[in-house]
């Protein structure tokens, strides 16, 4: 299984960043929500820390669902998903090797989201870095493993890649709520609370559909039409 | 041996075929015949596990259960080189070829000088005869191939033809899906003729073309 | 087949009976809050509403795993009568909520944790009503639906936990209420939930009746 995942990921990472036009599309989508919420401010005005992260995660949001139809359409040109349901490994590693190319692809997105928004929305990184980098990842990852499991819903209805969003966006508001609230901190909002609980929800929720993906996938990634 | 038991499929409302049984055994080359929609594709299709029969089994006897399928589509990744295509294949399925190995098979299709270009370049005949070299880097035991001879020219239809015998040899079990028997087609040891939602011959090649010679009507 | 519809439609019946019955609890037996006088009177309406909308939710996932393990057609009908009776019936809540808001802390909307979860649900299963009118084909639309119904389901205490730590960094306009009901108040609640509960189950059953006949009707085996 492990290396079917790696052979995957290797593919998809190849296929999206060498052979394509690649994060360009998912990139410019975030880069612009990130300017056009910038207009909002009122001269010499900044937007609130808070604000600030939430126009953040939204971005990588937005972002995380083209890159994961983009990681789904790339089985659909010759039906190539046949061939990886014929493979012998478990067909989960397709959800794993893809979850990981979401991660990394969603993390080299937001190395641009996260200059973008402190530029344009005049933040500065003066909070705990530790934990906003502990909900960076977390959040990615949870974002990530129900992505690629509900990416697997658009399989041959190429036509029907806007419906990804509408089902996938209010499942994540968890997660997005607690980004939201540890990047505010991150920007330098003050927090009585601190931390804890947010982390303890990101990991919660990480758990519950990282399991859910690897039960799941398989009846989701199949054969039929 | 593969071995099709009471398989039934219905496609939405409609009933494509019921009550198929028959058995292909290792080492012999099986020809599916049937008309346009006769459900020769959807029947290969449940005997490599890509879709659930409504009713029946499919069951794999004495093979490891490896299957290679190479049918109208050619799972070819076309930003992909043609070795690239290759060596991806080969982890999925956890092979341990080296790439000297991988040039030698693309070599045996005729595709050695094209292996570092991307598939996207290559013509329909060039990216089946990708599509045979997936097969055959597979080894498989059941081999099943959907009107596999679909635009390829003559010397593509002779390399199948000498590539199935090669497969036969070893011992695989070849089911082949056509709609009729071409000349230059792969010899035939049984012939299976699906008509009319169910079988309607199951046997020897030798008497499906001895007379009464009417029977041969999709051809 | 007429007479498939006759159990689901006497649940109907008694349930409207019995919220009948109900109202006269809820007006005359009921005493009238201290603080919000008649407005709160749309709380026996409003807790039934958001109580069998989160069931209604709860049996789309057992539906959902029924037919992930047994692949019967008749789990996925249930899960559809079901999500559709969720979503107007949390629609429901959501507006009695807003009306009661309202009237007793002038806006229409508090973020208010219970309130907010609702909201974020019914957005979840507005989706899953979508993804079952897309025109895919009977088998795959099954699937993906049971996987959805399950998913949906998951995240369902995750947002209630996200929303009640998002209101304790943001203090939200009412403290917490509901805690001391009198007595006569618990019992015209409990009767409104059961009441509601039969209402509710004619409902499920009975279009779950109809999806039966239209399979039936379409000749759909597979």
């Amino acid at each position: 299984m492990l290396r079917m995942t790696l052979a995957v990921l290797r593919k998809d990472m190849t296929l999206t960043l060498l052979r394509s036009s690649g994060l360009a599309q998912a990139l410019l989508l975030g880069l612009l929500l990130v300017f056009v919420f910038s207009l909002s401010q009122g001269a010499g005005e900044s937007l609130s820390a808070r604000n600030a992260a939430a126009v953040f995660w939204l971005s990588s949001a937005f972002c995380q669902v083209l890159i994961f139809n983009q990681l789904y359409a790339l089985e659909e040109t010759n039906d190539s998903r046949l061939g990886l349901i014929l493979c012998p490994a478990p067909i989960q590693a397709v959800w794993l090797g893809k979850a990981i190319a979401g991660v990394a692809l969603l993390l080299l997105a937001q190395c641009v989201f996260l200059p973008a928004t402190v530029v344009f929305l005049g933040q500065d990184l003066a909070g705990p870095l530790r934990p906003a980098l502990a909900i960076l990842f977390l959040t990615d990852t949870g974002m990530c493993a129900l992505g690629s499991l509900l990416g697997a819903l658009a399989q041959g209805q190429t036509t029907r890649e806007s419906l990804l969003g509408v089902v996938l966006f209010p499942l994540l508001t968890p997660l997005l709520l607690a980004g939201t609230g540890i990047g505010a901190q991150a920007f330098g909002d003050a927090d009585p609370d601190g931390p804890g609980a947010w982390l303890g929800l990101a990991a919660a929720f990480d758990a519950i559909f990282l399991a859910a993906g690897l039960l799941l996938f398989a009846f989701l990634y199949g054969g039929e039409e | 041996m593969l071995e099709l038991e009471r398989v039934a499929h219905v496609y939405g409302h409609t009933p494509v075929f019921r009550d198929i049984s028959c058995r292909a055994a290792g080492g012999s080359i099986t020809l599916l015949l049937g008309g346009n929609g006769a459900g020769k594709s959807t029947l290969l299709r449940i005997m490599a596990g890509l879709t659930r029969p409504s009713s029946g089994a499919v069951r794999f006897s004495g093979t490891s259960g490896k299957i290679g399928h190479l049918g109208h589509s050619t799972f070819v990744y076309p930003a992909l080189t043609a070795l690239e295509n290759l060596t991806f294949w080969r982890d999925a399925h956890g092979l341990a070829e080296t790439g000297d190995g991988m040039l030698k098979i693309l070599d045996r299709v005729g595709l050695a000088a094209r292996a570092h270009d991307r598939a996207g370049t290559f013509s329909r005949g060039m990216a089946q005869r990708l599509s045979l070299a997936r097969v055959l880097l597979l080894e498989p035991d059941v081999l099943l191939l959907d009107e596999p001879d679909t635009g390829l020219d003559a010397a593509s239809r002779a390399l199948l033809r000498k590539e199935l015998l090669e497969a036969r040899g070893r011992g695989a079990c070849v089911v082949l899906a056509g709609h009729g028997v071409a000349r230059d087609a792969p010899p035939a040891d049984r012939i299976l003729l699906l008509e009319r939602g169910g079988l309607a011959y199951d046997g020897p090649a030798s008497s499906f073309f001895s007379p009464p010679a009417e029977r041969a009507c999709c051809a | 087949m007429p007479g498939r519809f006759l159990p689901p439609l006497i649940l109907l019946l008694a349930g409207s009976l019995s919220l009948a019955c109900c109202q006269y609890l809820i007006y005359f037996y009921a005493p009238a809050e201290a603080t919000m006088g008649l407005v709160q009177k749309i709380f026996y309406i409003h807790l039934p509403l958001a109580w069998w909308s989160l069931f209604s939710f709860f049996l789309v996932f057992l539906g959902s795993v029924a037919y992930l393990l047994k692949r019967a057609p008749g789990a996925d009908r249930l899960c559809a009568a079901a999500a559709e009776a969720g979503v107007l019936l949390s629609g429901l809540a959501l507006l009695t909520g807003m009306l009661w808001a309202r009237k007793s802390w002038g806006v229409w909307w508090t973020w208010d944790p219970r309130l907010t979860a609702t909201l974020v649900m019914w957005f979840i299963y507005a989706g899953y009503l979508l993804l079952r009118g897309l025109g895919l084909p009977p088998r795959r639309k099954r699937l993906v639906c049971a996987v959805a119904g399950v998913v949906a389901f998951l995240d369902v205490p995750l947002v209630f936990v996200s929303a009640r730590i998002w209101r304790s960094i943001h203090p939200s306009v009412l403290g917490a209420q509901g805690g001391g009901l009198e007595p006569e108040m618990k019992v015209t609640v409990s009767a409104c939930v059961v009441a509601f509960g039969l209402f509710w189950a004619g409902l499920v059953w009975l279009r779950k009746c109809q999806l039966d006949l239209r399979a039936r009707m379409r000749g759909s085996v597979d």
